[in-house]
């Protein structure tokens, strides 16, 4: 497989249930990964098959029930909530589904939002905020809210904001769930580019074959455990 | 920090809901100013008036001037006494001064009350330098004339310039209108000591004594001085004391006041709360996605606490204006009561000063804060990963 | 009617925000029915001491003025006059309290023929009657003092120049709507200590209240009294009982504007909190309502649905601060604050009216939201998402 010891993300046994009505649902069991650096996979599986969980414990938003979660060298484990959320505006950049765009902000103000938290000062943030927006070829809409801005356009917008903070590890939801067949192919093309050009390593959640395509690599999730899989033997099957 | 520009563009996303909340806290603060205002209006009238090194003789244990008496004998011992202050023409500053009650209808009403009408000598005024007559004439000694505050003559028929009114039967000319910039003056008709006197049958004696000490030290002197002469037998206090002792009267009016504004801000906190846990339900999204990005927790409490603050400072701005403007366009909020002690009229203004409108202000900020923290907990408290999942 | 359960479990489907503008109406209420309670109690006293067809005799200078001891007997003899008994305000401090609490001196043995609504045991009657520097306290004000049969109340005159030592022999109860904050103690104790005090006002009636025997005679015996003292020294004023009453209230001021003032204000700031409330209520459902016009709900049944849930709203802060208000007045004791306020209640029907005006807030407050779910369009709402 991978270098161990260069792998940005590790899930070391991992079980991960929820309590509904005492029930104990499980989602992950004994579950171990790893995701090298500068790797892009794919993760897809039916519904409930613990997709969203797996990126939320990489996240840092949901912690294990056993188990530990290693992103970039931090067990995520021995942090506060507090320090989560110092780490998160650190290591991580999101996309999702629904882009999340503050709709009260411009373009340019959503990108600059992450890196509020970092000591930058205004005119650093602005200059980096406005290069992220031209990388995803937004800069001419830096001053648009995100209604005045198209699916596809918010999406990359989100992904400047993703990217804003220089991260280790994206972590997109259906990053292309609401958007058409050409807007989704820019933003995944948006995210080659960034893990080619940048060796961010990302992990996206998908239900769509065409993004998972995009990918180096497939997981696929079934009742909680990964099945190593390819794209065409995937397709193939349907 | 999630900037404050999120949060003031939030509040001008929701108009409706936001200028609904801002306007009903607007109202709150506008009733709560004009309670405060009155009270301190009241306050004011007795406050101003006290010049800090006046003394005020009376009767002893009569706690106004209205039931006092101090005789001619008493009042020639005490002017002569070493200790007070003497004006330009080397005569003490002292004035004997009777006061009795006229019966008058207000204006616009068919009801009479007590009104103060003073009987003044010519030191009197030497010790109110802020009396200014604004219309028609000074009083001439001797005669059946009387100089009236502007407020009365608004507040009171038969009180304006050239008009005529009984005093215990006696008639009596305005001559001249006064201002003396508030104060209890400015509830008072004046006329001449010796007329009133022959009019009302009070001979021989005169309701108090003022007189202005010349320094601190002699002005504690000569009211233990007095107090102690069993010749004198009077009583003396500070024009401070005397008109704290009148403004204690008040305390209903104050009470009241204070109630209706504190009940109102508790209710208006719960407004407040509502709008704020509309704001945030309807926002989980931007939360979940504020907290995923790594703002912590403590940045989305006080960005949330910040916005109802926001919220309550914008309709506190708004109850302020309006009372401001109510004062202005009616060219200052004038009115009277009674003085519960001694049922005599008493003019004053609303007070709508700075110390006013910030005690308003003040109680925006309680409801904002207050009203803002369950709300705001309740954001903080939300689990990203639900949150994300909001529609 | 069939509409009932939903509506209200519409009112409750968000408990806390419907619980929070409930009790936002119900506090805001509150001082607003203390005002009007105030109001419409001194209207109750004014009407319930009507039928006592009682006169006060006012010097015509005011309550300032003196009118001799002797015009008690005067008015008396007027024919038309059941009785009559002077009414002098002492004004005296109590220890170092500051405020005030009425003392009159009067004649004991017709007060109670004045005063028949007050009750007090005959033996105590007797005993007030019989001590001539005794004196009869009203059941709120001894409540307040903690005063009982037997204890000493020093007087110290602020007015006059004496300090009276009175003894409590009785305590006088009354219906709600009677003072029952009075002390009451002999005109002749009173006007003796003036005269060993040789002050030159010895002699002063007050005022005089008398009773006539019946209704219509009320008016022909203020006429006869006026024009009987017309050209005498003190000249009076007589007026009825409800008309002394009111003349207080209007030399308190304008208390009525203030009142009706500080109630609009709360009335709007009340639409205002409440309109939010069902403007969030309609934004937050816009796709369910446009669910119930696709099945078949018109307009009018939507408009009516959403206006009955912001009425019970305001009726739930009404019940709350209406009601409650009523009931939290009959706990607590303002004594403290005034004697005068010891006997504050609020009456039933300012209770209700309360009520009434928080339905009237929630059915105002309603009027543009629900008109604007009625006219949710079906297409647009359902594909609404947020």
């Amino acid at each position: 497989m991978s270098d161990y010891h260069d792998a940005v993300v590790q899930l070391l046994d991992v079980t991960k249930g929820f309590r509904r009505d005492k029930i104990e649902i499980p989602v992950l069991t004994n579950t171990t990964l790893h995701i090298p650096r500068g790797d892009f996979v794919a993760v897809m599986g039916p519904s409930g098959s613990g997709k969203s969980t797996l990126l939320n414990l990489c996240a840092g938003l949901d912690r294990p029930t056993t188990g530990q979660v290693i992103v970039n060298g931090q067990n995520l484990g021995q942090l506060s909530e507090a320090g989560l959320s110092k780490w998160r505006s650190q290591n991580l950049g999101f996309v999702f589904q629904m882009y999340n765009l503050m709709p009260v902000l411009t373009a340019l103000e959503n990108v600059e939002l992450p890196l509020l938290l970092t000591p930058l000062s205004r005119s650093e943030r602005r200059k980096h905020a406005a290069a992220a927006l031209r990388i995803v070829g937004l800069e001419d809409r830096a001053d648009h809210y995100p209604r005045q801005l198209s699916g596809g356009q918010e999406q990359r917008v989100s992904i400047a904001r993703a990217l804003a903070n220089d991260p280790v590890l994206l972590l997109a939801d259906e990053p292309t769930g609401n958007l058409d067949a050409h807007s989704a192919e820019e933003v995944l093309e948006l995210m080659q580019s960034l893990n080619e050009q940048f060796g961010t390593t990302v992990v996206m959640v998908t239900h769509d074959p065409k993004a998972a395509r995009s990918a180096k690599r497939l997981l696929h999730l079934e009742k909680g455990t990964f099945v190593q899989a390819d794209i065409e033997a995937l397709e193939a099957s349907r | 920090m999630v900037p404050l520009k999120y949060n003031i563009r939030s509040l001008r996303a929701r108009k409706v809901g936001s200028l609904m909340t801002i306007f009903g806290i607007g109202m709150v603060v506008w009733a709560s100013i004009f309670a405060f205002g009155l009270s301190s209006g009241l306050d004011k009238t007795l406050e101003i008036a006290a010049e800090p090194l006046d003394v005020i003789v009376l009767r002893k244990g009569s706690t106004s001037e209205a039931v006092s008496a101090v005789t001619e004998k008493a009042a020639r011992d005490i002017k002569a006494l070493p200790g007070i202050a003497t004006g330009s023409d080397g005569q003490p500053l002292a004035a004997s001064e009777l006061v009795v009650f006229a019966y008058l209808p207000r204006r616009g009403a068919d009801i009479k009350v007590n009104v103060s009408v003073r009987g003044v000598d010519a030191v009197s005024r030497a010790l109110r330098k802020e009396m200014t007559i604004v219309e028609g004439r000074e009083l001439k000694p001797g005669v059946r004339e009387a100089i009236v505050s502007r407020a009365m003559s608004n507040r009171f028929q038969n009180l304006g310039l050239g008009d005529k009114f009984k005093v215990d039967g006696g008639e009596f000319e305005v001559v001249g209108i006064f201002e003396a910039g508030g104060g209890a003056v400015e509830s008072e008709i004046w006329t001449d000591q010796r007329v009133l006197a022959q009019i009302a049958k009070r001979t021989g004696a005169m309701s108090s004594l003022q007189f202005r000490a010349a320094s601190v030290a002699d002005q504690e002197r000569l009211i233990e001085r007095i107090k102690n002469d069993e010749q004198i037998d009077l009583g003396a206090l500070t024009e401070k004391q005397y008109y704290a002792e009148q403004a204690a009267q008040s305390g209903l009016i104050k009470f009241v006041g204070y109630i209706i504004a504190f009940v109102l801000t508790i209710g208006a906190m719960f407004a407040v709360a509502n709008t704020m846990y509309g704001a945030i339900a309807s926002r989980a999204r931007e939360i979940g996605t504020l907290r995923a990005l790594g703002f912590g927790r403590f940045s989305i409490l006080t960005a949330f606490m910040l916005e109802s603050l926001l919220l309550c400072l914008a309709g506190a701005a708004l109850g302020c204006l309006a009372a401001l403007a109510v004062n202005f366009l009616l060219g200052g909020i004038q009115t009277g009561t009674m003085n519960p002690g001694t049922f005599t009229e008493v003019a004053f203004s609303f007070d709508f000063g700075p110390k006013i409108l910030l005690q308003g202000i003040f109680l925006a900020i309680v409801m904002g804060l207050i009203g803002g923290f369950l709300p705001a907990f309740r954001a903080v408290r939300m689990k990203v990963v639900d949150a994300l999942r909001e529609v | 009617m069939k509409y009932l359960p939903l509506i209200l479990r519409n009112v409750f489907r968000n408990k806390v925000r419907s619980i929070f503008t409930g009790i936002s109406i119900a506090i805001s209420l509150f001082p607003l029915m203390l005002l009007y309670a105030f109001l419409d109690l001194q209207d109750d006293m004014a009407s319930s001491t009507a039928q006592y067809n009682r006169v006060a005799v006012l010097h015509e200078g005011g309550l300032a003025g003196q009118l001799p001891i002797a015009y008690v007997d005067r008015v008396r003899r007027q024919p038309g006059v059941k009785d009559a008994i002077p009414l002098s305000w002492f004004g005296g401090n109590y220890r170092e309290e500051k405020t005030q609490f009425a003392q009159f001196a009067t004649d004991p043995k017709v007060f109670f023929e004045i005063y028949p609504e007050y009750a007090c045991p005959p033996d105590q009657i007797a005993a007030w009657q019989s001590d001539k520097t005794g004196c009869l306290v009203g059941s709120v004000i001894a409540e307040n003092k903690g005063w009982k049969i037997g204890d000493k109340i020093p007087l110290q005159g602020n007015i006059y120049p004496v300090d009276l030592e009175l003894t409590v022999r009785g305590i006088y109860d009354g219906p709600d709507t009677a003072d029952r904050s009075w002390l009451v103690f002999h005109f002749d104790y009173f006007d003796e200590s003036l005269k060993e005090a040789r002050t030159p006002n010895s002699g002063n009636a007050g005022i005089i209240m008398l009773r006539t025997e019946s209704a219509s005679k009320m008016s022909p015996v203020m006429q006869s009294i006026e024009s009987a003292f017309a050209s005498s020294d003190a000249p009076v004023k007589p007026m009825t009982e409800k008309e002394f009453g009111a003349s207080f209230l209007e030399m308190m001021g304008n208390v009525r504007g203030f009142i009706r003032m500080t109630a609009t204000a709360i009335v709007i700031a009340l639409i205002c909190v409440a309109a939010n409330t069902m403007a969030m209520a309609v934004r937050e459902r816009t796709r369910e309502i446009a669910l119930f016009k696709a099945i078949g709900f018109n307009r009018n049944t939507i408009l009516g649905m959403f206006l009955a849930e912001s009425i019970a709203i305001g009726l739930l802060g009404g019940l709350i601060g209406g009601i409650g208000t009523k009931f939290l007045f009959s706990l607590i004791d303002l004594s403290s604050v005034d004697p005068g306020l010891g006997m504050f209640y609020v009456p039933w029907r300012t209770a209700l009216w309360g009520v009434a005006l928080a339905a009237a807030i929630g059915l105002f407050s309603g009027l543009i939201p629900a008109w604007r779910a009625a006219n949710v369009s079906v297409i647009e709402g359902l594909r609404k998402v947020v």
